[in-house]
């Protein structure tokens, strides 16, 4: 986190390649995301809770408790560490104090969401899918757009 | 630190606090909370068709899971050199103890399936305290930045 501690990340030869690497790779992590959730559980709500809980029309088990688990084990660990890294980013390339309050509490609220409603949708009821899945992509988009506004900061803007 | 840092940080929290209960209800899902169910995790049991675990299953659960807990363990303790725990002797006993415990809750079921089966108490033994002392960090982490 040395970069929160540098005066002008523009003039600073090492550290402005090794940020525009790291805000490419986050970017790529969550388009990669996308592809990754669709496949294995769904982004739309029914194909979510045939995932979750099959469907014997179709012959689809539902998904098994331990699966689910280290489903959402792994899906905390990643957002944890991904939403830290990019929120110290961003706070630190697009200062507008307040703005920046508002965008970090709305991207980590919903992130938030995301997993406990999911968790809630599958041990006790189904109806938090829609919460789900509203969640996800608010969280998606303003992480997606955060890491944008980063990216030009970093490259574009005058000073930082 | 920054308003928007310490929100950040605070999050951070909140989700370190879901890992930790994601991994208890895992834990307990897939080996149990007793030394019983972690030494038929291990050795297996043919009544209930489970099979022993070798050498390179334990492996490859244990992989991902040694990278994840230093990087955890790291991020965690370090957010306590911005705070009054930086200087003292707690600061120190916690991250000797978080790595032992994070070590040999990895590396214990190792010893299980070479036949030693007190090392079963160790992994239950290792993973509570491991749990209860990252809650403990989390709590110093919390009060810290609500002293702020």
């Amino acid at each position: 986190m040395r970069f929160t501690l540098i005066k002008d990340l523009k003039e600073d030869m090492a550290m402005k390649p090794l940020l525009n690497g790291l805000l490419l790779f986050i970017l790529l992590y969550f388009i990669a995301d996308f592809f990754v959730v669709n496949a294995s559980l769904g982004l739309l709500h029914e194909d979510i809770k045939m995932t979750l809980f099959g469907n014997a029309d179709e012959f689809v088990d539902p998904m098994d408790k331990s699966v689910f688990l280290e489903y959402i084990h792994g899906q905390i660990f990643f957002i944890m560490m991904i939403l830290l890294t990019l929120s110290t980013v961003y706070v630190r390339l697009c200062s507008i104090k307040r703005y920046s309050i508002i965008v970090i509490n709305t991207l980590m609220l919903s992130a938030l969401l995301t997993l406990i409603s999911l968790f809630l949708s599958y041990f006790y009821t189904p109806n938090l899918l829609n919460l789900y899945v509203v969640s996800f992509f608010i969280w998606h988009i303003l992480a997606f757009i955060m890491a944008l506004h980063s990216l030009w900061n970093l490259n574009f803007a005058t000073s930082i | 630190m920054q308003q928007a840092y310490r929100y950040a940080v605070l999050y951070f929290l909140a989700f370190s606090l879901l890992l930790l209960v994601s991994s208890l209800l895992l834990f307990d899902d897939k080996i149990g909370l007793s030394v019983h169910g972690v030494l038929e995790y291990y050795l297996g049991n043919e009544d209930k068709f489970l099979v022993e675990k070798s050498w390179g299953t334990i492996l490859k659960i244990i992989l991902p899971h040694i990278f994840a807990f230093g990087l955890f363990f790291m991020v965690v303790l370090h957010f306590l050199l911005f705070t009054k725990h930086r200087t003292t002797q707690l600061f120190i006993k916690l991250t000797y103890a978080i790595f032992i415990m994070g070590f040999l809750e990895l590396f214990s079921p190792y010893f299980i399936i070479m036949g030693l089966e007190f090392f079963a108490y160790v992994k239950l033994v290792s993973f509570i305290s491991l749990e209860l002392l990252l809650l403990y960090t989390l709590w110093l982490l919390l009060s810290s930045i609500y002293q702020h």
